[in-house]
This record gives structure tokens, C-alpha cells and sequence, in this order.
């Protein structure tokens, strides 16, 4: 839906994802995707040179957010938050209804 | 002129660089931690030269190329023998979702720098602190102003509207405290 806008659809999954979860890192990104996880590397790195998101090591992981002072942030959220009506119920199911609550350590599955 | 790039300053840097890149026809603003270390007579001292151009990284970078400054990442560039990196952010240059409306120019033997002006300084300080509770960046903004006149009325619009004024009131308390 945005890939026309964006120049591909690994920036709309990005996108979608960041909105929906407010955070997230490449191999979580080609995890839920099932495809490669360079291919997102190389477009989050695109998108923080480009100032629209930020990026932080925790341990040896490399998490993403909106960079809050990106001064179109409400605008492109918005934007974002229009399309993401737009998808299919499976598809929103399949990639954006993740467990976010904590899971203790050691408990198992 | 000879340039002493290991002992040169980091206002003098900043305004040969622009210097060098205007006369190319390329316009840059200073930004970020360099505006306060200018703006406090290096009472905080960043070795980091963001600067906002509207202009291809490409054509920037000849012109770098020129002065000895080498491309290291996509935005990033360095000289081996000064220790000042020079980073040129995406643009627009912006404190929060309002565009820059304001400029400041300071010129030295090497040239003219734009740079953010020191209430403006102050905002993109705080823009940190606001969003990361980063009080370096706290720390920096009341560096700034107690070393500089700033518009104080102008922060406090500008935090409301970012709605960060109890985080205001905690920089004009503790700006407040120290004078």
C-alpha cells in the first residue's frame, strides 16, 4: 500500500511494525517475516540516516524507534496509521499480533 | 593559510568548513553539541560537527575531499590528524516539528559559520532531554544558557507545545538554582 510512496515494501513492513510496536530489531523484523535479515538492515539504516528513526545497542542488539524529534513524525505516523486500516485481517493477524506482554524468565512455554 | 588540523578549534573548524562549502554553493547549518560547545567557550567540548545541508551528500563530499576530510560511513567524515568529526544530518533543520526560523552567524579568520542561535541551542538541548531524559543534554542546555542571552519565553512556548512543561519547569528551577 505505501510501497509506492516509499519505494518498497520493506519500509512498509518496517513501518507498520514500529507503529504497531513501537520498537523492534532486524532479526525480529526477518523473523516475523521470514526473509533475509540484511534486507532490513540495509533499509533501517536508510531510514535513521534519513532521520526518521533511531537506533540504540541494547546488549548486542540493535533496537529501532520513531525518532521522536523527526519533524514529521505526526504526519507520517498518521499516514502509517491510515494504511495499516487498509490490511487484511490474516495479514494483520500473521505479522501484527505478537505477544508484547513480559514472559518471566525460565517459565516455560 | 597554514592550517594546524590537530590543534584547531572547534568554531574555527566549523567555519572553514562552511567556508569552503559556500563557495561551492552549498548552504549548511550548524547544529547539536558544536553550537554549545561554540556558544560556551568549550565549557562543554564535542568533537562532533553536525551540520544540516539540503545539498547531495555527493557534492559534499568533493568538497570535504578537498580540506583532507575522508568519507568513514554514509554521513560521516574524518581526518586523521584532527580530532573533530564532521556529520552532515538529513534535513530539514528543525527543533521539534517547527522549522529552524532563526539563525546565527559567527565569523573568524577562516570564514562565516550558520549555527543555531543559542535559544534555539537551548530548544535542541532540551528536544534530548524531553524525549530521552538525557540530562547531559540537560546539563548542556543550562550551560548554554547561563553563558548566553537566551528567549526564555520562546522555550517555554516551544515545551508546551511539545508538551514538556513540567520538564521546563525542571530546567528553569535548577537554571534557576545555580545562578
Amino acid at each position: 500500500m505505501l510501497e509506492g510512496v516509499f519505494g518498497n515494501i520493506t519500509i512498509e513492513k518496517i513501518l507498520f511494525m514500529l507503529y504497531v510496536y513501537g520498537e523492534g530489531y532486524p532479526l525480529g523484523f526477518a523473523k516475523t517475516f521470514g526473509e533475509p535479515v540484511n534486507r532490513f538492515q540495509q533499509q533501517l539504516r536508510r531510514l535513521e540516516n534519513a532521520g526518521i528513526v533511531i537506533s540504540r545497542l541494547i546488549g548486542k542488539v540493535r533496537l529501532y524507534t520513531f525518532n521522536p524529534r523527526y519533524p514529521f513524525l505526526e504526519e507520517l505516523k498518521a499516514l502509517v496509521a491510515k494504511a495499516y486500516e487498509f490490511l487484511p485481517d490474516k495479514e494483520k493477524k500473521a505479522y501484527y499480533t505478537k505477544r508484547t506482554r513480559p514472559r518471566r524468565a525460565g517459565k516455560p512455554l | 593559510m597554514k592550517i594546524e588540523w590537530q590543534r584547531i578549534g572547534i568554531k574555527e573548524l566549523a567555519a572553514l568548513i562552511s567556508e569552503k562549502l559556500r563557495e561551492k554553493g552549498i548552504d549548511t547549518i550548524l547544529v547539536g553539541g558544536a553550537c554549545v560547545s561554540i556558544y560556551t567557550k568549550n565549557r562543554y567540548l564535542s568533537f562532533d560537527l553536525d551540520f544540516v545541508t539540503h545539498a547531495r551528500i555527493k557534492d559534499v563530499s568533493a568538497v570535504l575531499d578537498e580540506v583532507g576530510f575522508r568519507r568513514a560511513s554514509s554521513r560521516h567524515f574524518i581526518r586523521r590528524d584532527c580530532p573533530f568529526f564532521i556529520e552532515f544530518v538529513a534535513p530539514p533543520a528543525a527543533i521539534g516539528d517547527e522549522p529552524l526560523k532563526d539563525e546565527n552567524k559567527i565569523s573568524t579568520k577562516y570564514g562565516t559559520v550558520v549555527l543555531l542561535t543559542p535559544t534555539d541551542s537551548v530548544k535542541d538541548r532540551l528536544s534530548a532531554y524531553y524525549h530521552w531524559n538525557d540530562t547531559q543534554a540537560l546539563d548542556q542546555a543550562m550551560l548554554v544558557a547561563k553563558a548566553q542571552k537566551i528567549n526564555l519565553r520562546e522555550v517555554k512556548r516551544w515545551s508546551e507545545k511539545e508538551r514538556r512543561t513540567e520538564k521546563y519547569l525542571d530546567f528553569l528551577r535548577r537554571l534557576r538554582s545555580k545562578k
